[in-house]
């Protein structure tokens, strides 16, 4: 059953000319992991606040055709309703930090407080929601004092204890270092196997085809295809648009040029490189 | 606690109560001082009220040293300019175009008391109430939340616009920016500082204005709080007293002006 359904979005930034989406028409199921890839300028970002209800509700602008989550239509909604079904998280961790709390452990209630949990209930949440992600070791400590790759887990722990039925992401790992990387999408895969439905703007293409159930990809706002991993991830297409591909397809599409690729398919991590050339 | 505040963090009975108790005997502490006869009200509520608060807080000696820091520059000025420019009265000694006068020095004296009253009350009750618990309280008499929530943030976020500030200062000058130098050279400096400082502060602000929106902040329901802040009827009592001598004061400040 389709959560996320996107029909005909077309929407422009105020004081722009040019459309930052056109016509985008996509459909996410429950429990789906999709990434969403493209260079920069393409609208993943638009796309994915267009999702989280930030387009148009605080971005304002012109926006046509419909978004709905959950059953509900966003330009009928209030952003505030809005953000208890669609979680999101962005690339800065910095800024994700309220900056009104001294300790981890606060800063993780301060959106449940908002929302007016009860404050039981709260503390069993954001327990939860450490044990989750791995970060109770740092309850104490103040979210100025954490190093990137922490910090983007409290952000992202922040937005899980609010319990939405949708992630949005938007490039979370990209000031992070390999080690900040893998612990963040430690969380994220984390989050997907419990089933939660996760959209996730992403450059790291070697993680998406490890993760993701679908990936579309953006192109001057609009689709530009749109299927598994595999599929899409080794489209020439991709070279073309001047897309960031794998290091390990770029490889092997230089090798199938000179007649040394002897897979049947270009790889995208190294374990289908490896089997491609071993054969 | 890597944050703006004078805050100290003591396990004392004056860290205990509840924030607004401590904030109305401030307030209470001022208004007596300047409302009440008397030229040495000042001097006495330092040492026979607040001296003691700090003692009872475990703050003592940091509380002294920022107390004295603070006030002195203040007490210098007042001293030299009250007794030098007294009009008329006895003056003290006569050198070229100097004659301070002793009345001058007693209105300074005098003064000097209730500056000493003003910082010695706010400083100790800035050390000895968290920031955010005081917000805290104040939203529950009905300050709004985003008021409180730019208060609290202000005070986090002047150390990290510190640190970006040196950031920006040393990337410049790898850039070949001279900021050392006669004043005009270091005036020139600020623009290429200052400029980028601002306008990535505003991008930032943007996406700290998403960021909270994600989690609920414009949320029409009745907030609720982590943090509890222990009250007790004898302090809901005190604080009622506390006003009450407060409204009291002002009032018999006024009828004796009158009667005078």
């Amino acid at each position: 059953m389709a959560i996320i359904e996107l029909k005909n979005v077309s929407y422009k930034y105020p004081l722009t000319d040019s459309p930052a989406l056109k016509n985008i028409n996509l459909q996410v199921n429950e429990g789906e992991f999709v990434a969403l890839i493209g260079p920069n300028g393409a609208g993943k970002s638009t796309l994915c606040y267009t999702i989280a209800g930030f387009v148009p509700h605080f971005f304002k602008g012109e926006i046509s055709g419909t978004v709905e989550v959950a059953g509900s239509e966003s330009s009928k909604s209030n952003l505030h309703e809005w953000v208890l079904n669609v979680g999101l998280a962005f690339q800065n961790p910095f800024n994700q930090i309220s900056g009104a709390k001294y300790t981890v452990f606060e800063e993780l209630a301060f959106g449940l407080e908002n929302i007016g949990v009860p404050r039981d209930e709260m503390i069993q949440r954001v327990n939860d929601a450490m044990k989750l992600t791995g970060i109770s070791d740092l309850a104490d400590r103040s979210p100025y004092s954490l190093s990137g790759g922490q910090q983007q887990r409290v952000a992202l722990t922040s937005i899980l204890v609010m319990q939405p039925k949708v992630l949005v992401l938007d490039e979370p790992t990209s000031q992070m270092d390999p080690i900040g990387t893998r612990e963040v999408f430690g969380v994220i895969r984390a989050m997907a196997e419990r089933g939660m439905t996760v959209l996730m703007a992403e450059h790291k293409v070697e993680w998406i085809a490890n993760f993701a159930d679908r990936v579309v990809a953006l192109h001057d706002g609009e689709i530009l295809l749109e299927g598994t991993p595999q599929d899409v991830l080794t489209s020439d297409l991709l070279v073309e648009k001047a897309f960031g591909i794998s290091r390990y397809t770029s490889v092997a599409r230089k090798a199938k040029e000179l007649g040394l690729w002897k897979g049947n398919r270009l790889p995208v991590t190294l374990e289908e490189a490896m089997d491609g050339f071993a054969r | 606690m890597n944050s703006f505040s004078m805050y100290v963090a003591r396990d004392s009975g004056l860290h205990k109560l509840h924030p607004l108790t401590k904030g109305l005997l401030t307030l209470l502490l001022l208004v007596s001082g300047l409302t009440l006869p008397g030229n040495w009200t000042g001097y006495f509520l330092v040492l026979l009220v607040i001296t003691p608060l700090a003692v009872w807080g475990k703050v003592f000696r940091s509380f002294l040293r920022i107390v004295w820091g603070i006030s002195l520059p203040f007490i210098l000025s007042v001293v030299i300019i009250q007794s030098l420019f007294w009009g008329s009265g006895t003056p003290i000694f006569e050198y070229w175009i100097f004659a301070p006068k002793v009345e001058g020095a007693l209105f300074a004296v005098i003064s000097v008391g209730r500056i000493i009253l003003v910082m010695a009350g706010f400083i100790l009750f800035a050390m000895t109430t968290r920031p955010d618990t005081l917000m805290i309280s104040l939203k529950q008499v009905g300050v709004p939340s985003s008021l409180a929530y730019i208060i609290v943030t202000t005070l986090q976020i002047i150390p990290r616009f510190q640190s970006k500030a040196s950031t920006i200062l040393d990337a410049q000058r790898s850039r070949g920016l001279e900021t050392d130098g006669n004043v005009f050279v270091r005036a020139r400096a600020v623009v290429p500082i200052i400029l980028p400082l601002v306008l990535g502060s505003l991008v930032e602000v943007e996406e700290r204005a998403i960021a909270i929106e994600a989690r609920g902040f414009n949320s029409n329901k009745k907030e609720t709080s982590l943090i509890e802040i222990p009250d007790s009827n004898a302090q809901v009592f005190f604080r009622k007293f506390f006003v009450l001598l407060m409204v009291l004061s002002i009032l018999a400040r006024i009828a004796w002006q009158l009667l005078n």
